[in-house]
């Protein structure tokens, strides 16, 4: 597919999504006229790039959902349920055509007839008080441009009309341009006086509609041949230089054809739909299109920048010099800013995929019979691209699960004593370095007695292992776990929570459960903010060079290598507390280090506070943070690694890992 | 000597002295030996990761990889930095260590003979063919699968 279809494609998208969200706030409110005007828009947009670019099915398919907007627009109709889920379906169907144009897909064609039935049906047939005429033949009220090619028979004249008069009345209809065609009229020696040989091509623009220019030709229609064309739902006479586009186009041509105006009819209708876009309120948005390429480009460049930065202060440090240390720090205060500026573009709002969700609780809720008032709040919080994209799944996951597994049916949910309609809640916000999203619904929770019996079942675990209620909870996330006792179309096939988990823990966060039988559950879903650059300390083990994000470490201490020797329980007491430890050369697996002193790092996660021992501190270090690679994709302690300022690799490491890899270990 | 490259391009390595050859539209470069970092707790068979300005690549210690013993590093050890076409489509980059990098050969595909099943030393999986070289035989390199992500080794199992 060449680059002018795939940006289509995208731009496509992109307008499907407005489309959606227009839609949603329509079925609220349904005499909302600028959402009305939203949905138009996108309709006519894409009407006109996709027969531009070739996708003829969804030119013809959204022309006709076009007019169905435009009537709802213009007050003829009203937008009726039918009309509304009609309009979903259709823009499901149109997802389908982008990425199927031909509908080579079973089913596909027959849909689209059936879509496109429905439609003609609706334009012709609903709405207030409007005849079984076919779409544009009526009057609108709106002008449109129509051609006109009148052939009177040579006879015609005997029978007392002139059609001089005919092109007056259609005159009197609206703008018009005329034509006259002599290619017929023979030479002086045979033309008869009595006879007509010239022929016309007429365009014309009008409000009245295409049966008042017919009811022109009422009384001519044997004696002459007329055909009458549409050209375009729009005034083109308002258009400056349409006319004499049209001169030049008659004069080297024997007679005007619709394809011809209609590609003409093209070029000026762009322009107009544009103002009337800008003419009203819309959202407003100043951005531009980025291709991702020019972004990772970018931001390898700011990551250089920033490697090389480092060396630079290095080399200041080295040499004292009054003005390279000015300009070595200049240069640091400049590029940091340029660092989060530039990894600030990759970031986008949640917002354009919680859209998506509106939609699908929507549906799935319809299709339950359920209630659900879903309310999402801090959906302008942003992330980092790459990571939302990969969010989709898990979080579709877990909304379908609060609706098929949590929610109860409205009957149900009054015989408890709730409020038939359930509440799902979508909560997205910053936290320290994270970005949290909680989804809470206030169903059924779920039954710890239940979830551990299936679990015994499934050999998960054994009947005599006590567990605490969250650990019974955290079952749910074991591999071929499903409480429903049917796979049903929507969850419960048993692949679920596990498989979201792991998808979460892949982008370096953490998910967990927490619920309440008859009350609702909740799921708390933890992100890091940004994967790629991050402010650490650099510390040396082993003569590897290890960064610690300096966003978890608490405290440092020089402790001396003998209050390690023989320290059974691994905890020391520092400042009056008691401090659990890592002896990082020990979990490694590495030889001691022989030093005498060594460095103590408290690093905290959500819970713990642990100290890692390390053999020394060198400093704080901006780190640009790469991943290690696929083959290294089963280690666990690392998120990643970055390139100091004397061009060697150091390893980033991750402390909540760590710690609860080393937990399990130790017990701690 | 000019040698046109091509499909039939390839370039010969030495470990522990035996000759190995791959298609050179599978090589990106060849490095000398930088300081490389060594992952804590990975797979014996990776070395750790050395910087290609700016990019991290993971190294691969070849003869671990093959069960041939470790890599002494010597003045001519080199990182062969390879292509490699993972099983889902994803290409990614690895560098192997070599103990010595020879020469860039053609090998006709006439001259390309498939590796003995039975009898051989290596596991033929690894191999696309051995190729005749002048007297000798290159074995030609299954980039793709040798450098798989799982753990295999070249040698055949004393069990096949």
């Amino acid at each position: 597919m060449d680059q002018f279809q795939a940006s289509f494609i995208n731009e496509a998208n992109e307008l499907l999504v407005d489309l959606e969200e227009a839609l949603l706030i329509l079925e609220e409110q349904p005499d909302d006229l600028a959402q009305v005007g939203s949905v138009f828009r996108v309709m006519h947009t894409l009407k006109g790039s996709a027969s531009m670019f070739g996708f003829d099915k969804i030119g013809e398919f959204t022309h006709d959902l076009e007019t169905i907007y435009d009537q709802i627009r213009a007050g003829q109709k009203k937008l009726t349920k039918d009309i509304f889920s009609l309009t979903l379906h259709s823009v499901d169907h149109i997802k389908a055509l982008l990425e199927d144009p031909s509908l080579s897909e079973a089913g596909g064609l027959q849909r689209h007839q059936d879509l496109l039935e429905k439609i003609n049906h609706i334009i012709g047939g609903e709405g207030g008080g409007l005849d079984t005429a076919e779409v544009g033949d009526f009057g609108t009220g709106k002008v449109e441009t129509f051609l006109v090619h009148l052939v009177p028979n040579k006879d015609i004249l005997g029978s007392g009309s002139n059609p001089i008069f005919l092109l007056e009345d259609l005159a009197a209809l609206g703008e018009i341009k005329t034509f006259a065609r002599a290619n017929n009229v023979p030479s002086i020696a045979d033309f008869k006086v009595d006879e007509c040989f010239t022929s016309w091509d007429i365009v014309m623009s009008t409000a009245e509609g295409e049966q008042e220019i017919e009811d022109v030709f009422i009384f001519v229609e044997d004696d002459c041949d007329i055909q009458i064309d549409k050209v375009s739902d729009t005034d083109l006479f308002k258009s400056e230089g349409f006319v004499s586009d049209l001169e030049t186009l008659s004069d080297t041509i024997d007679r005007l054809s619709v394809a011809e105006l209609q590609v003409l009819s093209q070029k000026y209708e762009a322009t107009e739909v544009v103002t009337q876009a800008s003419a009203s309120i819309e959202k407003a948005k100043s951005s531009i299109r980025v291709s991702s390429e020019k972004l990772d480009d970018l931001l390898n460049l700011v990551s250089q920048l920033v490697t090389t930065q480092a060396r630079l202060a290095l080399f200041a440090e080295e040499h004292p010099d009054g003005d390279l240390e000015e300009i070595a720090e200049n240069v640091e205060k400049i590029s940091r800013q340029l660092r989060e500026n530039a990894f600030d573009l990759s970031l986008v709002p949640l917002e354009n995929t919680l859209i998506r969700f509106r939609r699908l609780v929507r549906d799935i809720s319809m299709d339950l019979g359920k209630e659900v008032d879903f309310r999402i709040t801090g959906s302008e919080t942003e992330m980092d691209k790459t990571i939302v994209e990969r969010l989709i799944d898990p979080l579709m996951h877990i909304l379908r699960n609060s609706l098929d597994h949590g929610i109860e049916k409205p009957a149900e949910r009054e015989k408890k004593g709730k409020d038939p309609t359930g509440v799902l809640q979508l909560n997205a916000f910053y936290s320290g370095a994270y970005v949290h999203i909680q989804i809470k619904d206030d169903g059924g929770g779920i039954d710890p007695e239940k979830l551990r019996s299936i679990a015994e079942e499934k050999g998960i675990i054994s009947k005599d292992v006590e567990l605490t209620k969250k650990e019974t909870l955290e079952l749910i996330f074991a591999p071929g776990f499903s409480t429903a006792s049917e796979v049903t179309d929507v969850s419960g096939r048993g692949v679920g929570m596990d498989v979201v988990r792991r998808n979460i823990e892949s982008l370096r966060g953490e998910i967990e459960l927490d619920s309440e039988i008859g009350k609702g559950t909740e799921i708390i879903i933890k992100l890091p903010l940004t994967l790629s650059i991050i402010d650490g300390l650099l510390v040396i083990l082993d003569e590897v060079n290890y960064v610690i994000p300096l966003t978890v470490i608490k405290k440092c201490f020089e402790i001396d290598h003998d209050q390690l020797e023989n320290n059974f329980n691994k905890l020391l007491v520092l400042e009056g507390e008691q401090v659990p430890y890592f002896y990082m050369r020990e979990e490694f697996e590495l030889e001691k280090s022989g030093l005498e002193r060594e460095q103590l790092i408290v690093v905290v996660n959500s819970e713990k506070e642990v100290g890692l021992i390390v053999d020394e501190i060198v400093g704080e270090h901006q780190a640009v943070v790469k991943p290690l690679g696929r083959y290294y994709k089963d280690q666990e302690v690392f998120s990643g690694s970055t390139i100091l300022g004397d061009g060697t690799v150091a390893l980033v490491l991750d402390t909540n890992r760590i710690i609860s890899k080393f937990s399990n270990v130790h017990s701690v | 000597m000019e040698t046109a490259i091509s499909n039939s391009t390839y370039i010969t390595f030495e470990l522990a002295e035996e000759t190995f050859s791959v298609n050179v539209s599978k090589v990106l470069e060849i490095v000398e030996v930088p300081r490389i970092t060594k992952v804590p707790q990975s797979p014996d068979y990776l070395c750790g990761v050395i910087n290609l300005r700016g990019t991290v690549l993971p190294v691969v210690d070849t003869k671990i990889k093959f069960g041939m013993g470790t890599t002494k590093r010597t003045i001519d050890t080199n990182i062969v930095v390879l292509e490699v076409l993972m099983d889902d489509g994803e290409k990614i980059h690895v560098g192997a260590l070599v103990d010595k990098v020879m020469d860039v050969i053609d090998i006709d595909v006439n001259e390309i003979k498939e590796s003995p099943t039975l009898g051989g030393k290596y596991n033929p999986d690894f191999l696309l063919g051995m190729g005749k070289v002048g007297e000798d035989f290159a074995m030609i390199l299954n980039i793709d699968r040798v450098f798989s992500v799982e753990e295999m080794t070249l040698l055949k199992d004393s069990s096949d």
